[in-house]
């Protein structure tokens, strides 16, 4: 284990990268915890500690790291890139000329993240626009008594809304200078760190307030669930494809036997963030647009049912949410028909089965069935927190570290970047042994 | 003082926002976001990307300088 890392600071080239992601992630902790010009930091504090943390904003504080309630620089931090992402995506389904960009390779992916990144700036505004006006109206923390905003005038909340779409600008420019130079997919990286920079407050809250031995439990019961986790994203079947022989001039190609991997949870963390996204939608129209004082009796019944993550229906509805956008995302990911298309073209076959239609049948078959648990256990690790309400009373939501969709995405991010270095490591001593 | 920050900040903030968009996008969208293709970038990057990125650079630090001028200017 350590000499691993050793030897991954011993390459010259990737200890340079691992450097410089470490460098860009100072830098970005410490933008997100530089106040956005015109924002009271004290009285934000002072909010902060007053509030029973975040209620609606689970979701978009959990991305940004704490960013959002404290104002600062990048408190739209990563989530307009997340929302534009999905957009594009889904957009690909609906739009024939998305789709056609997205088959036309290189290029016309490069087209689409040009999109996304589009798109990405304008949504920044909007949500900068968004949190700009919670706070100035007070309703970014409840009830708390201190302006945030001193100078409510136009111009400087209009400098505060451009600062901050700069600030996802930067972030944007940033995760690309680190999947451009440095380790692992820079968006997930910053997404992961966000995230787990909240890990020490989390536990720190549980030790003060519930004492060692439950503290030692929940860390316990954390590491065991993110073994599970891990063992379950691991998982995968393997197809048995076979490649018939071929001539070509007087070389021969193919015959070869390989598997096509189809892993147990196909569709990653992408369902949960889709699920608990579309579940804070309500809570959010029925704050921007209602009085926060009186509660009418529509945004009374949504508070008990939808908002209250303890509450049954919430649950409920969160799980059945995630089962099915967990087939929705994959049936539009995995298009079964091309796979088979494109095993036939290059004289691929799963033994015992006819190329072609047949084959398109027996891979949807397998990937239902191989699906259902996989849906299943994304709706029970994204559930878990819920039932811990009890434990940790008020740090206990979807942003308790330890469960949820917190380990999910830490878990997919973290074994994808090890990955990434493994095999660049992998390539160094390969040279190494040639030399 | 204050007014000079403030419009050094919105002039940057824009100018920033339009380098930013100015470059190649890098990653895949969605896909390689959470954990799907393995697909590493192997195209360096062209002369116009480099010196766009030390204009994207200077100014971002132009960008810091002014909020923090101005953070510590109004002190609230």
């Amino acid at each position: 284990m350590l000499s691993a890392f050793r030897s991954a600071l011993a390459t010259p080239d990737l200890r340079k990268k691992i450097l410089f992601t470490l460098m860009i992630v100072a830098v970005y902790r410490l933008g997100a915890v530089t106040p956005a010009p015109g924002v009271s930091y004290p009285n934000v504090q002072a909010c902060q500690a007053e509030i029973d943390q975040q209620g609606i904003y689970g979701l978009l504080n959990l991305f940004s790291g704490g960013a959002l309630l404290q104002l600062s620089v990048f408190a739209t931090g990563i989530m307009p890139y997340i929302t534009a992402s999905i957009i594009v995506q889904l957009l690909t389904v609906v739009i024939p000329r998305f789709e056609e960009l997205k088959k036309e390779g290189q290029a016309g992916q490069g087209k689409l993240t040009q999109y996304t990144r589009y798109l990405t700036i304008a949504l920044a505004i909007l949500q900068a626009t968004g949190v700009v006006a919670l706070a100035d109206r007070g309703a970014l923390f409840g009830d708390c008594s201190q302006p945030v905003l001193p100078d409510n005038s136009v111009y400087s909340l209009a400098i505060i809304v451009l600062t901050m779409t700069a600030g996802t600008a930067v972030m944007m420019w940033m995760g690309e200078l680190i999947t451009e130079r440095g380790v692992g997919n820079g968006m997930s990286v910053l997404i992961f760190l966000n995230i787990a920079s909240r890990i020490p407050v989390e536990g720190a809250n549980i030790l003060n307030n519930e004492g060692g031995m439950i503290f030692a439990f929940v860390c316990v019961l954390g590491l065991a669930i993110i073994a599970s986790v891990i063992f379950v994203e691991q998982g995968q079947r393997r197809i048995p494809v076979q490649y018939a022989k071929r001539m070509v001039g007087r070389r021969m190609y193919g015959g070869t036997s390989t598997y096509l991997p189809i892993k147990v949870n196909q569709a990653g963390v992408i369902p949960v963030i889709f699920a608990s996204s579309l579940l804070y939608l309500p809570d959010l129209l029925g704050r921007l647009i209602g009085d926060p004082n009186e509660a009418s009796a529509w945004q009374r019944f949504l508070q008990t049912y939808l908002v209250d993550q303890s509450s049954w229906v919430h649950i409920l509805l969160y799980f059945a949410l995630i089962i099915f956008f967990t087939y929705f995302y994959i049936t539009i990911t995995f298009n079964v028909d091309d796979r088979a298309e494109e095993m036939k073209k290059f004289g691929g076959f799963i033994p015992g089965i006819r190329p072609g239609r047949p084959t398109a049948e027996y891979l949807g078959f397998v990937l239902n069935r191989i699906t259902f648990p996989g849906s299943i256990y994304l709706g029970i690790v994204a559930i878990l927190p819920n039932f811990f309400l009890s434990v940790t009373q008020q740090g206990a939501n979807q942003n308790f570290p330890f469960g949820g969709t917190a380990v999910l995405i830490m878990v997919g991010v973290g074994l994808d970047t090890v990955k990434q270095i493994e095999s660049q490591l992998m390539q160094r001593n390969y040279e190494g042994f040639l030399r | 003082m204050k007014l000079f920050l403030q419009i050094l900040l919105i002039v940057t903030s824009v100018l920033l926002i339009v380098a930013v968009l100015l470059h190649r996008g890098r990653g895949g969208g969605l896909s390689s976001l959470f954990g799907g293709g393995m697909q590493s970038s192997l195209a360096g990057s062209s002369v116009a990307e480099k010196n766009l990125d030390r204009i994207t650079l200077g100014l971002g630090a132009v960008w810091v300088i002014a909020i923090i001028g101005l953070g510590l200017l109004l002190k609230i």
